[in-house]
C-alpha cells in the first residue's frame, strides 16, 4: 500500500512539472493558434537564469522565482515581438519552423556559454520525512505546492478577471477583439510573457528537484509537456493540466506494473488511443467557424 | 442631387473612395456624406460592395485610394482598434460573438476599451480595485436590460437564439459608446415581428444615445422605418441616393435590380 | 560587379588559396581527433583534446616522429562530433577524405564510436577509440575484428565480470539491483553483462530497471527498486545522470551500496554530486593517478602543470592511444594507412600510462588490468587492481 502511495506522490510531482510547461503551450496556442516549440528552451533558460542569479547573489527561493519569471517572461514577449509577430500571417509551417529555429538558437547560445552540465545549488535546507514507509521531502512539497499555486492563480486570472476575459476572447476571434478597440498585440505579448514565465518557473523547480542543469534539458520534457497539452485539448488551460497529470501518472503507472523498459511504449500508446477517441483532446472542442 | 436634412456639417465624409482586389474594382469613386444623428441606408444587389465599404470604414482593410474623413480627420489609414476608439462601431452580417464567453462578458469586454490600457495595468487594476469592474458589470447589465436579454446574462453567447445573438451583437457595439454605428444586415434571419421590434429598439437607441447609423439591409420595410436617406450601390458605384420614394422611381436602380432588359 | 561583390570574390579566392596551401604541406603527420566537445559528454571530449595536445606538443618539441629515417612533426586536427552518432560519422568522413589524416583518435562514447568505426573500416583508415568499451566498436556483425579499428581500453567483457566478482568476493554483497540508461549502447550492454556475470558468480539480481537519456526523474523506478531490498545498486549510466540517481535513491531511503563502471570516471561527477551521495561508491576504471610507475608520474606531472588539473582516465587513455599510433608509424616506417594499421595489430608489448598493452592473436581489444576506485572526500581513491585471467 505504501508502495502505491509513494508512486502516487511520484506521479503528482512529475505531473505538476509537466503541467506548468503544458500551460505555456496552451496559452500561446489559445491566443495565436500556433505551437511555440521554443517553449521547452524557455523552460531551460528559466533553470539557467536562476543558476546564474544564485552564482552572483544567493537569493531566497521566492525572490529567485519571481525574478526568474519576470526576466524569462520579458524574454518570451521579446521572442514573440521579434520572431513570431513578423510572420503571423505567413503559412502555419513557417511559424512552426520559426519556433523550432528559435528553440535551437536559444539552446546553442546556452551551449556556447556553458557546454558542461552544471550543478544547481540548493536554495533551502531540504529535509526528508518518513511515515510508515512513505518518503516525502520538503523539496517535493514545495515544488508541488508552488506548481499548484501557480496553476490556481492562472485559472482564477483566466476565468475571473477582465484580462482573462480578453485572453479567452482572443482565443475565439482575434480580429473581433481589435474591432472592439482592444490592443490585441499587447495582450498577445502579455500572454506570451505569461506562458514563458510559467515555463521558467517550471524550469527552476525542475532544476531544484533534479539539480543538473544543461542546455538540452528542455528538449525531451518540452515534447512531453506538448503532448500533455494536446492530449488535454490544446488551447484549453484545464485540459493542459489534466493531460499533464494523465501523462505523469501513466508513466509512473507503467513503470509500477511492468518492466520500466516499456514505460514510453505503454505511456504513448495509451495517449494515442485517447487521441483516436477524442481527436481534439479530452477537454478540447472541435474548431467552429472562426472569422 | 445633394440632400442634407439639416444645414449641419457632416460627421463622415467619404470622397472618391476606391478599392481594388487584384484586378477587381470593388469600390469605384464612391463619395457621400453623413450628417449628425442621421440614419443612412445602403442597398444594392449582391456583390455591390456594401460589406467592402463597411470593412473600409471600420479599418479592417485599407482603401486603394480616396479619403474617409471623420470629423474632418482622415481615418483611412488607421487600424481598426484606433477607429473604434474614435467612435465607429460595427456589427457583422454573419454574427461574430465570443460564443464561449457569457452574454455579460461579451458586453463587458466592449466596456474594456474604457478600462484597459496595458495588460499589466489591467492585471494590477483588477487585483487592487474591484470598483471599476463592478461599474462595468452594472453598465453591461443595464444595456442587456435595454435589449431585454438580462435573464440570459450568464448563458454562453453561443447558446442564444439567432435573434438574441443579433441583438447581443448590437448591444456589444453600443457598449463601445460609438457616435456612428455600422449595422450589416441587422434583421437577417429574423421573423417579421422580431424585425419590427428591432426597428423600434433602434429608433429608441438613436434618440437615447444620439448615435448616427449606417445600415445595410435588404428589407425595404426596415429601411423605411429607420432611414432618412438611402444610397444605392451597384458594382461598386453609387448609382442613386435619396429618400426611398425617390429611389424607387430611379431608372438605374430598376435596371440594377431587374437587369438591362428594362429600358 | 559592386564593390561588396568584388570583396566577396577576393575573399573566396584567398580562402581557396589558403586551403590549397594547407593541403600542400605534406610535411606533417596528420592525426584526426573525432571527439565529444559538446552534447551529452563534453567533459570526455575536453580531456581527450587536452591529452592529445599534450602528447603532440611533447613529440614535436622532441623533433617529431621518425618516419623511415625522416623526422616529421605531428599535426592534430580536432573535430567535434556533438556526442551524436550521425555527426560522428560525418566527422570521420571529413577527417579521412578532406583532411587526409593517417589515423583517427576517437570517438569515445560507444554510440558514436560504433558507427564511426564503420567509416574507418570501409575507407581503410586506422581508428583507435580511447574509451569505447562496446564490443561492436572493433568487431563486425559476424564477430570478426575490423581490420582498421582498435581500442585503447578494455571492453565490458573484461571489465564487468571482474566488477561482478569484486562485488561478490570483496564486498560480500549478493543481491543486486540495476538501473540503467537503456537508450545508450554502453550502459545497456554493461547492465546485461553485469546481470549475466553476477548470476554466474552466484549472486541474485532482484531488479532490472531502465530509463531513457534526458530523463531526470527516476523516482518511480527507484521506488520499485526499493521494494526489492537490494544490497547493491549498480548504475551503468553517464556521469551526469549518476548524481541525480544517487540523490533520489538516498532520499527515497535506499541504503544499498552504489556500484558503477568506467563511465563514472570524470571529476565532473564529483562536482555534480555536491551533497556527497556518492561517497563510498565503488566503480571499475582504466586508470588511477595513485600509481608508482615513473611513466605515470611524469605524465601526471606534465598534465598537471599544463592544465592545472589531474588527468582523468580518458586523458590517460587518449595519451596511450597517441602513443600506440606513433609506435605503429615508427614501426611501419611510412605514412601508408594500411601499413600503419598492420603494425598496430602486431603490438605485443607497449607500456602506456594505463598499463601494458597486448593485441595478441589478431585481437583488436587489449588485455589489460581493471582498477577499482571509490569516491571519498571529493576524490577518486584507489582500492584495488583486478587482473584478468
Amino acid at each position: 500500500m505504501d508502495y502505491i502511495i509513494q508512486q502516487v506522490i511520484n506521479a503528482i510531482q512529475l505531473g505538476s512539472i509537466y503541467g506548468l510547461i503544458a500551460l505555456g503551450y496552451s496559452l500561446v496556442y489559445g491566443v495565436l493558434s500556433m505551437m511555440n516549440f521554443a517553449h521547452g528552451d524557455l523552460f531551460m533558460l528559466g533553470a539557467f537564469f536562476c543558476l546564474l542569479l544564485e552564482k552572483i547573489i544567493p537569493l531566497p527561493l521566492w525572490l529567485a522565482l519571481l525574478l526568474t519569471m519576470l526576466v524569462i517572461g520579458c524574454l518570451g514577449a521579446l521572442l514573440e515581438r521579434l520572431a513570431y509577430r513578423p510572420i503571423r500571417h505567413a503559412p502555419k509551417v513557417s511559424a512552426i519552423i520559426t519556433s523550432l529555429g528559435c528553440g535551437l538558437i536559444l539552446e546553442n547560445i546556452t551551449l556556447a556559454m556553458s557546454p558542461y552540465p552544471r550543478h544547481m545549488p540548493t536554495l533551502f535546507q531540504n529535509s526528508i520525512f518518513h511515515f510508515h514507509g512513505i518518503t516525502i521531502s520538503s523539496l517535493q512539497i514545495i515544488v508541488i505546492g508552488i506548481s499548484l499555486l501557480l496553476m490556481i492563480l492562472l485559472d482564477v486570472m483566466i476565468r475571473c478577471t477582465t484580462l482573462g476575459m480578453v485572453i479567452r476572447a482572443l482565443a475565439w476571434n482575434r480580429l473581433m477583439v481589435s474591432l472592439l478597440g482592444i490592443p490585441a498585440n499587447r495582450i498577445i505579448s502579455f500572454t506570451f510573457a505569461l506562458g514563458a514565465a510559467l515555463g521558467a518557473a517550471a524550469g527552476l523547480l525542475y532544476a531544484l528537484t533534479y539539480p543538473v542543469v544543461s542546455s538540452s534539458m528542455g528538449i525531451a520534457i518540452g515534447w512531453k509537456a506538448f503532448i500533455a497539452a494536446v492530449i488535454g485539448g490544446i488551447g484549453n488551460m484545464r485540459g493542459a493540466l489534466l493531460g499533464a497529470f494523465i501523462l505523469g501518472s501513466t508513466e509512473v503507472m507503467s513503470i509500477t506494473m511492468l518492466p520500466s523498459t516499456y514505460r514510453d511504449l505503454i505511456a504513448y500508446s495509451l495517449l494515442l488511443i485517447i487521441l483516436i477517441f477524442k481527436p481534439y483532446g479530452i477537454l478540447g472542442e472541435p474548431p467552429t467557424q472562426k472569422i | 442631387m445633394d440632400f442634407t436634412p439639416e444645414k449641419q456639417s457632416p460627421i463622415l465624409e467619404v470622397s472618391l473612395l476606391n478599392k481594388n482586389f487584384g484586378g477587381m474594382r470593388t469600390i469605384i469613386d464612391l463619395s457621400f456624406e453623413l450628417a449628425p444623428k442621421e440614419c443612412l441606408g445602403i442597398i444594392g444587389p449582391n456583390g455591390a460592395g456594401k460589406t467592402t465599404l463597411f470593412n473600409l470604414l471600420s479599418g479592417i482593410i485599407r482603401p486603394s485610394s480616396g479619403k474617409i474623413l471623420w470629423f474632418h480627420q482622415e481615418i483611412q489609414k488607421k487600424s481598426s482598434s484606433e477607429i473604434v476608439h474614435l467612435g465607429i462601431a460595427r456589427t457583422f452580417q454573419n454574427i461574430r460573438l465570443f460564443k464561449q464567453l457569457s452574454v455579460l462578458e461579451n458586453i463587458r469586454i466592449a466596456y474594456d476599451i474604457h478600462l484597459t490600457y496595458t495588460p499589466l495595468q489591467a492585471l494590477l487594476r483588477t487585483a487592487l480595485t474591484r470598483e471599476e469592474e463592478k461599474k462595468s458589470a452594472q453598465a453591461a447589465m443595464e444595456l442587456l436590460d435595454v435589449f431585454s436579454i438580462t435573464s440570459l446574462a450568464h448563458q454562453p453567447a453561443g447558446s442564444l437564439s439567432y435573434g438574441d445573438q443579433r441583438r447581443l451583437e448590437i448591444a456589444r457595439a453600443l457598449a463601445l459608446h460609438p457616435r456612428l454605428l455600422l449595422l450589416d444586415e441587422p434583421a437577417a434571419g429574423m421573423n417579421e415581428s422580431e424585425m419590427y421590434q428591432l426597428v423600434e429598439l433602434l429608433q429608441w437607441i438613436q434618440k437615447k444615445f444620439h448615435v448616427s447609423m449606417l445600415l445595410i439591409e435588404h428589407h425595404m420595410a426596415f429601411i423605411n422605418g429607420l432611414c432618412d436617406r438611402t444610397l444605392v450601390l451597384d458594382f461598386g458605384t453609387l448609382i442613386a441616393q435619396g429618400t426611398l420614394e425617390e429611389i424607387r422611381h430611379d431608372r438605374r436602380v430598376i435596371e440594377a435590380y431587374l437587369g438591362e432588359a428594362v429600358t | 560587379m559592386s564593390k561588396q561583390q568584388k570583396q566577396i570574390v577576393y575573399f573566396l579566392f584567398f580562402s581557396i588559396l589558403l586551403l590549397v596551401g594547407c593541403r600542400s604541406s605534406n610535411q606533417s603527420i596528420k592525426i584526426g581527433l573525432n571527439t565529444e566537445l559538446t552534447g551529452e559528454a563534453p567533459a570526455v571530449g575536453a580531456s581527450c583534446v587536452k591529452a592529445a595536445t599534450l602528447f603532440v606538443n611533447k613529440m614535436n618539441q622532441d623533433g617529431g616522429v621518425d618516419v623511415g629515417g625522416k623526422k616529421k612533426p605531428i599535426e592534430l586536427i580536432i573535430a567535434d562530433n556533438g556526442s551524436k552518432a550521425d555527426e560522428a560519422v560525418v566527422v570521420a568522413q571529413r577527417l579521412i577524405t578532406q583532411n587526409e589524416v593517417v589515423a583517427i583518435v576517437g570517438p569515445n562514447i560507444s554510440s558514436c564510436a560504433v558507427p564511426a568505426s564503420e567509416i574507418s573500416e570501409n575507407m581503410g583508415c586506422l581508428m583507435i577509440s580511447p574509451w569505447s568499451t562496446n564490443i561492436h566498436t572493433t568487431t563486425k556483425n559476424d564477430g570478426a575484428f575490423k581490420k582498421y579499428v582498435f581500442r585503447a581500453c578494455f571492453t565490458e567483457l573484461v571489465e564487468i565480470p571482474l566488477l561482478a566478482q569484486f562485488a561478490m568476493s570483496h564486498l560480500h554483497l549478493a543481491k543486486a539491483a540495476v538501473l540503467y540508461d537503456m537508450s545508450s549502447e554502453s550502459p545497456n550492454s554493461a547492465a546485461h553483462q553485469f546481470q549475466e556475470s553476477f548470476l554466474k558468480a552466484g549472486g541474485k539480481i532482484v531488479a532490472m530497471e531502465t530509463y531513457t537519456s534526458q530523463d531526470r526523474d527516476f523516482s518511480a523506478q527507484l521506488t520499485k527498486i526499493q521494494a526489492s531490498h537490494p544490497d547493491i545498486l549498480f548504475i551503468p549510466a553517464y556521469y551526469n545522470d549518476v548524481p541525480l540517481i544517487a540523490e533520489q535513491a538516498r532520499n527515497l531511503g535506499i541504503t544499498a551500496q552504489f556500484l558503477g563502471y568506467n563511465s563514472w570516471s570524470t571529476p565532473e561527477i564529483i562536482q555534480l554530486d555536491s551533497h556527497h551521495y556518492l561517497d563510498h561508491a565503488y566503480f571499475s576504471n582504466h586508470f588511477s593517478t595513485e600509481s608508482d610507475s615513473p611513466l605515470v608520474k611524469k605524465f601526471i606531472q606534465s598534465y598537471q602543470s599544463t592544465y592545472g588539473t589531474a588527468p582523468d582516465d580518458i586523458a590517460a587513455l587518449t595519451y596511450d592511444t597517441m602513443g600506440l599510433i606513433v609506435e605503429s608509424i615508427i614501426k611501419a616506417g611510412s605514412l601508408n594507412r594500411t601499413a600503419i594499421a598492420n603494425m598496430m595489430a602486431n603490438i605485443e608489448d607497449f607500456t602506456g600510462v594505463t598499463g601494458t598493452y597486448k593485441f595478441h592473436q589478431g585481437n583488436h581489444d587489449p588485455f589489460k588490468n581493471v582498477i577499482v576506485l571509490t569516491i571519498e572526500n571529493e576524490k577518486f581513491v584507489y582500492v584495488t587492481t583486478l587482473q584478468p585471467e
